[in-house]
């Protein structure tokens, strides 16, 4: 017996040495997690009813789905079962439900985000059942004296003029219109050259005269157009033979022949405006032409003319061109920094009081600072401007969760 | 042989003292070199191989790198396991090995295996083995910063580019020199470079490509000697230079001619000095800066080599240029004088406590003194073990060290020889031979049960060197100190107690009764006396006690490891995946900005990303904060606990957007990040090769894990999110223009990332020079899509033309484990124990989720350390208590006196619960450390107790008589060695100071157990005998 009690304090001995090495374990409090039907779905209990509510989106728009039942007995007729979402922002989404053979089935897409208050009723018997929630994703928030320091700033969404372009680089030549060669008609002598290289010349200035080996008779050789002597070959005394003797050019105007890849084809078209940039210009023409480009080449070049009135551009000198492929003006735009990768989305963050949401976002065509909004955006939402990624990663800090 | 040792210490008495010199002096120099740090190095043999790839994605990365690095190491001798990280622009293989393995030995072996891979690896990129440090390392940071309004000499701003500058070149040398210091490492500002940035337009008109304008840089650059000629007897040597040395002469390099036109540099390019792609930076009170941090050698005294760093940076100051100067924003030093200052004072006072009860109790001062002179002796010897043993000295491993234990010995001892010298001097002065005689008699009565003594509480100290891991480093210390401690101070009173009391105690022996003992005793005998004839009620309440302290035991709280209180606070700041390095440089200093509009913070600075060498890789969304804060007597309130600091901290920077936190130390950061293992309950490891495949089950396991009761905390180890921009070749449109993919994948390279094209020298320093597109087009996703491509022919075809740009996530970190990528699904365990959780989630597992072929768990966390020590300790518990009994039976030859003497461990445990409960303290390693040492003393009280008793009955043969006789002789040394145990860790327990925590709950248990002990031992034990046998003494 005794040995047994001595036994026994040995064991006590050994489990206190041993106790305090049995883990690390804090007293946690577990907040239940939300109780779920058979079906997935939010289970809402009230004395006899039963109602079991799922957001199903596998395969179809996301849409609301219920089961009731009364004393655990499925109730297919003769309720009237509502939901009603409050979004930020106040917009209200009411569903009506209507039984579908296997579920009561709402009315109407439950569109993005799934960020709401809920509220539920059910008339059943003549009895009202009422059920309210919180339901948010995708929404914090931040005091605004906090936001203003880290620099967030919010500008309404409204309409505004997009305008999208293409660059595209090609060199500067001169039109075959605008080079006149000029050549003697009957061979003969220079008796006279009046111009020399890089002189500007008008239309109908005597370049030279030349006497015709066979008449004798001096002529003169005008100027075809007005422009500037880029060659001569010919002097005094010289007997001139079938090559042309002079080259006018005519520098006025110069045409760009910028290069559009196949994949850019489709988007340019004559009569496009164009912006020029280069050393020395930054000018706005229009394309004027659309040419295959010469030796199977695979690209199409785009011809736009260029002014030079002053004389500063020379042929072959490269330039970029901004081509204005297209100029929409959208009823609702965002600006571009706004914009944040959010799950599969592109969203931005709307602002109401101090509570900033995602509003995952269809987007339509977009330039370097402005994008088209299709949906999900209110005109008049303010919207996260600048250091939107702030409020992103404000949300996804603490593994948003997509969650009904 | 413990007769010969003793009458040999009694008769060369002169010698024996003598040799005390011998080891105060051995002592003293061991002392010098003894490394001393605030807390025991907890981190693995582990050895980092750090492979910068700039430009790499993790994807590339791993491939190219990181698999080679880790297929090399198989086979390693002593590996233990290797785990690996693939990130932006960096691998990183750590390689633990087997505990005990040495480091060089090891680092020597991975640098063989390296070499023979070089091959391998792609050319340029080189594996290097990180710093020989550990998590105790970084001893001291500072910062290098302008003074506000400073310019550089040559009147240029004094921006993050020049102080990193004045860091690489002036500072880094210098104090990388420093003894113990094993390496300098940068994080903040820009590495200087040169840049080239050429613009797209102005290359295709000249006709030139990118390629042509690196290879011009390259052939242009270049100083060569040219050998040596003799003219007229002197020698000349022969050289041409060559090098570009400022921006205006790589402006000038020629590329191509044109028509007979040189198309120079500047023709295509803008040239000037530019900023790296950096993959860190560093902030201070919200501006970024420049931080430098000093590695300390493994091994080596921290505080010595963090103040020898102070003194260089010091010395530093005058030699950089003005208006720039350097601060230290973190120094070990301070935290290691707090901690030494914490246990010198527990020492300390114990010591003197212990001093003045033993002159209390013994009456007599010279007794007192030669017992006490055993405290520095042993200390000494302690020392010199610990410098032997390679145990640094810290808060941990002097932290159980109790004066009051380790006398002991020499008190019974020293009690007994003035005992029996006071009464032989009744009869008149003793002769010299006389006295020497009673000395050895006297010495010899009770040696055997001191010996037995020390020898048991050395015994219970076994456990703790089975503990492993983490435990195991924090603890071996400890016990190791405390066991040579004890070994030492048993070797003292074999020799030099007897010695000295022979030498010293002559002339008339004063043995008062003092005051407190008579007292003490006249109190005792009626006590005694009334407890032996209630005894069934004394037993009965001593049983309930026991069994109401157990219960009381489950009720306080756990914790593991005690943690140090630094004194400085750490927090990571971390933000979602793919944030970048300017972003996160902007929420950061909102972040500062908060933390130092604290009345208690001095500084605030932090680390982001991955510093210079990578030692801690983090991506740019993650930032290590260091919040330096004020001496306590310069807080508004210097009562506020930190944890109520911290509180408010929290509460406070909870609100700043885009940021989630964690709270920690400096030192317990590292430590952590080092060791980073799964630091949840539960880790569940998916094996596998394809990512998104291990991402599915994963998901998988989370799900069936999420489902189970008690799961908290379940999450899935986060790997993707990174956000990546791909430029994928069409293969078709490429072979259409006469392009290669190689060709376009280097142009993507050289114009987003940069093409290396050479160094520019100033003196020693030497910049790269790197060939880059301008910031405007580089940072615009669309001008990129646009960005020309030469052609072979001249010519050109925009970007977007033969290559699909595409913005799609992708993983941020690829992290794998023995040569497997792996992703780790963690859980918490509430309410449930961990055991039966963890094998219903393996059966569960098994049967819900379906893993492919090539695919396989493994289950880790700190349940498996947990099982590991809990299983180990049953069995080394139980296995130590069964040879503290085989100890008692030898010395007692009775199994019924060893388990009498027995009953006073649980009894003793009962004051160490209540004193635990009452200060409300949570149970923790520590304590189980007092209650381990209790056990010892609470034996040796029983044992000195039981053997007077019993010598006393087989004298006198009256149990009863004996017993009150016995425990009244025996009430002395009893009270003295719990007094003195008891006392010498009064300090410990009541100290505030920094790391008295670590300390407190094990002086607390101790105390309170000895109480207990002692007034147990005092009533309870001669109940109990007196009941087993009484049966006896009848049939005797």
């Amino acid at each position: 017996m005794q040995r047994i009690k001595h036994f026994s304090l040995i064991l006590v001995a050994t489990c206190l040495a041993i106790g305090p090495l049995q883990a690390a374990e804090e007293k946690h409090d577990d907040s239940q997690a939300n109780a779920r039907g058979p079906n997935g779905g939010l289970l809402l209990q009230q004395g006899d009813a039963t109602v079991e509510l799922l957001i199903f989106e596998k395969g179809v728009p996301p849409q609301y789905r219920a089961w009731v039942t009364k004393d655990g007995r499925v109730v297919t007729d003769d309720i009237d079962l509502d939901v009603k979402l409050t979004r930020l922002g106040g917009q209200v989404d009411t569903f009506d439900f209507a039984y579908q053979g296997d579920y009561w089935l709402g009315d109407g897409v439950v569109t993005e985000p799934h960020s709401f208050d809920v509220e539920v009723t059910l008339t059943m018997d003549g009895k009202r059942y009422r059920w309210q929630w919180e339901s948010h994703e995708g929404r914090t928030r931040i005091a605004p004296d906090i936001a203003q320091q880290a620099g967030i700033a919010t500008a309404e969404a409204g309409p505004g003029t997009i305008e999208r372009s293409l660059t595209t680089y090609g060199s500067l030549t001169m039109a075959p219109q605008q080079i006149a060669r000029v050549r003697a008609r009957f061979p003969g002598v220079a008796t006279q050259v009046n111009v020399s290289l890089g002189d500007r010349v008008n239309r109908g200035d005597v370049l030279a005269r030349v006497e015709s080996n066979e008449s004798l008779q001096t002529y003169a050789l005008r100027a075809p157009i007005d422009g500037i002597v880029i060659d001569r070959r010919i002097s005094n005394g010289e007997m001139t033979g079938e090559q042309p003797l002079f080259a006018i050019a005519d520098l006025t105007t110069l045409w760009a022949e910028l290069k559009v890849f196949p994949g850019q084809r489709s988007k340019v078209a004559v009569g496009q405006k164009v912006r020029l940039r280069a050393e020395g210009i930054d000018q706005k023409s229009t394309i004027r032409h659309l040419l295959p480009a010469p030796g199977n080449a695979p690209y199409t070049l785009a011809r736009v003319e260029v002014d030079n009135a002053d004389g500063t551009l020379t042929p072959g000198l490269l330039v970029a061109g901004d081509i204005v492929v297209e100029t929409v003006d959208a009823p609702l735009v965002v600006d571009n920094r706004a914009l944040q990768s959010f799950r599969d989305w592109t969203v931005v963050f709307i602002r109401v009081d101090d509570t900033y949401e995602i509003r995952p976002l269809e987007l339509g065509r977009s330039d370097g600072t402005l994008t088209e909004v299709l949906g999900g955006l209110r005109a008049g939402d303010r919207y996260v401007v600048e250091n939107s990624y702030l409020i992103k990663a404000d949300i996804e800090k603490s593994g948003a969760s997509h969650d009904h | 042989m413990i007769n010969a040792i003793l009458r040999l210490s009694v008769e060369r008495r002169f010698l024996i003292l003598s040799l005390i010199l011998v080891l105060v002096g051995v002592g003293v120099w061991s002392f010098q070199r003894l490394p001393i740090d605030a807390v025991p190095d907890i981190t693995n043999v582990q050895v980092q191989i750090n492979t910068e790839a700039p430009g790499y994605s993790p994807l590339e990365a791993e491939q190219r790198i990181t698999f080679p690095v880790e297929t090399a190491l198989y086979g390693l001798p002593n590996l233990s396991y290797t785990r690996s990280l693939s990130r932006y622009g960096l691998s990183q293989v750590t390689v633990v090995f087997e505990e005990g393995t040495d480091i060089y030995f090891a680092r020597n072996l991975i640098n063989e295996r390296l070499g023979a891979i070089k091959s391998a690896l792609p050319s340029g990129l080189e594996p290097e083995m990180g710093p020989i440090a550990t998590g105790l390392g970084e001893i001291f940071m500072y910062t290098v910063e302008a003074v506000p309004g400073a310019t550089r000499a040559d009147g240029g701003p004094l921006n993050a580019t020049a102080l990193r500058e004045i860091q690489d070149w002036i500072i880094k040398p210098q104090l990388a020199q420093v003894p113990g210091v094993i390496e300098i490492n940068t994080v903040g500002g820009y590495d200087k470079q040169y840049h080239v940035t050429p613009y797209p337009k102005k290359l295709l008109q000249h006709g030139v490509t990118l390629d042509q304008l690196a290879d011009a840089l390259r052939a242009n650059n270049a100083n060569r000697g040219a050998g040596y000629i003799e003219r007229n007897g002197q020698q000349l040597l022969v050289r041409s230079p060559g090098q570009l040395a400022t921006i205006g002469d790589i402006e000038q390099v020629v590329i191509a001619n044109r028509d007979s036109v040189p198309v120079k540099v500047a023709d295509v390019a803008d040239v000037a000095i530019g900023k790296e792609l950096r993959t860190g930076a560093a902030t201070r009170d919200g501006e970024e800066t420049v931080l430098g941090t000093a590695m300390m050698l493994i091994g080596e005294n921290s505080r010595a080599v963090a103040r020898a760093v102070a003194e260089k940076l010091e010395a530093i100051q005058p030699s950089l240029p003005d208006g720039v100067k350097v601060e230290a924003v973190y120094d070990r030093t301070t935290l290691v004088d707090k901690a030494i200052a914490t246990v010198q004072k527990n020492l300390l006072e114990g010591a003197l406590l212990v001093i003045v009860v033993l002159f209390l109790l013994l009456g007599n001062l010279r007794a007192a003194l030669i017992t006490a002179a055993v405290i520095p002796l042993s200390m000494l010897a302690t020392i010199t073990g610990m410098v032997q043993a390679g145990v640094s000295a810290n808060l941990m491993s002097l932290g159980a060290l109790d004066f009051g234990l380790i006398v002991d010995g020499a008190v019974i001892i020293v009690e007994n020889c003035t005992r029996r010298l006071s009464q032989a001097q009744h009869q008149g002065q003793l002769a010299l031979k006389e006295r020497l005689q009673l000395v050895f008699e006297a010495t010899n009565e009770v040696i055997r049960p001191s010996l037995f003594g020390v020898a048991i509480i050395t015994v219970v100290y076994l456990p703790i060197f089975s503990l492993t891991g983490v435990e195991g480093r924090m603890f071996h210390p400890m016990a190791a100190t405390v066991v040579m401690a004890l070994l030492s101070a048993m070797v003292l009173s074999l020799t030099v107690v007897p010695a000295a009391v022979a030498v010293f105690l002559r002339g008339k022996v004063n043995e008062k009764e003092s005051p407190v003992i008579s007292g003490a005793k006249s109190l005792y005998r009626p006590a005694l006396l009334v407890a032996m004839k209630f005894r069934w009620l004394v037993l009965g309440g001593a049983t309930a006690l026991v069994a109401v302290c157990l219960w009381l035991a489950t009720t306080l709280g756990s914790e593991f490891i005690p943690q140090l209180d630094e004194g400085d606070i750490a927090l990571h700041a971390l933000r979602i995946p793919g944030t970048g390095l300017e972003q996160a440089i902007e929420m950061q200093a909102q972040l500062e900005e908060t933390l130092k509009d604290f009345p208690e913070v001095e500084k605030v600075f932090a680390k982001i990303g991955t510093p210079e060498v990578a030692t801690d890789p983090m991506p740019p969304s993650v930032a290590d904060n260091f919040v330096i804060l004020k001496p306590r007597d310069q807080w508004p309130d210097p009562d506020k606990t930190k944890d109520e600091l911290v509180t408010e901290m929290e509460k406070a920077v909870t609100q700043l957007p885009g940021n989630k936190y964690e709270f920690t130390q400096p030192i317990e950061m590292r430590f952590n990040e080092l060791i980073s293992g799964v630091r949840a309950d539960l880790g569940i490891k998916v094996f596998g090769d394809d990512l998104d495949q291990l991402l599915a089950s994963a998901n998988d396991v989370l799900e069936v894990v999420e489902s189970m009761e008690g799961a908290a905390d379940a999450r899935v180890e986060q790997v993707s999110g990174l956000p990546m921009l791909s430029v994928r070749p069409k293969r078709m449109a490429l072979s259409r223009y006469g392009l290669t993919v190689a060709g376009l994948q280097g142009l993507v390279a050289a114009g987003v990332g940069g093409e290396n094209a050479g160094l520019i020298y100033e003196g020693d320093r030497r910049f790269q020079l790197v060939v880059r597109l301008p910031e405007d087009i580089r940072r615009d996703v669309d001008s990129l899509a646009n960005l020309p491509v030469p052609l072979p022919d001249g010519g050109y075809v925009p970007l977007s033309e033969v290559a699909e740009l595409e913005l799609a996530p992708a993983p941020n970190q690829i992290s794998r484990e023995n040569g497997k990528r792996r992703v780790v699904v963690t859980a918490n365990v509430r309410n449930r124990d961990l055991g039966g959780f963890v094998e219903e989630a393996q059966s569960r597992i098994a049967d819900n989720v379906d893993l492919p072929a090539g695919y396989w768990l493994d289950y880790g966390g700190t349940f498996e350390q947990l099982q590991s020590a809990s299983q180990r300790l049953a069995i080394v518990v139980p296995v130590t208590l069964a040879i503290i009994l085989a100890l008692l039976v030898m010395a007692f030859g009775s199994l019924k006196d060893a388990l009498i003497i027995f009953t006073g461990v649980p009894l003793a445990l009962t004051g160490g619960v209540l004193s635990l409960w009452l200060r409300d303290m949570p149970l923790s390693i520590s304590a189980s450390v007092g209650f381990i040492a209790l056990s010892g003393v609470a034996v040796l009280n029983g044992l000195v107790m039981i053997a007077f008793i019993r010598d006393l009955w087989h004298e006198q043969g009256d149990l009863r008589k004996a017993i009150v006789e016995g425990a009244l002789i025996r009430l002395r040394p009893v009270l003295m060695t719990a007094l003195v145990a008891s006392l010498g860790f009064v300090p410990m327990a009541l100290n505030t100071g920094t790391g008295a925590e670590v300390q407190r709950p094990l002086a607390t248990v101790v105390i309170g157990g000895i109480i207990s002990s002692t007034l147990l031992t005092l009533f309870v034990l001669p109940v109990l005998y007196y009941l087993l046998h009484g049966k006896d003494e009848k049939v005797q």
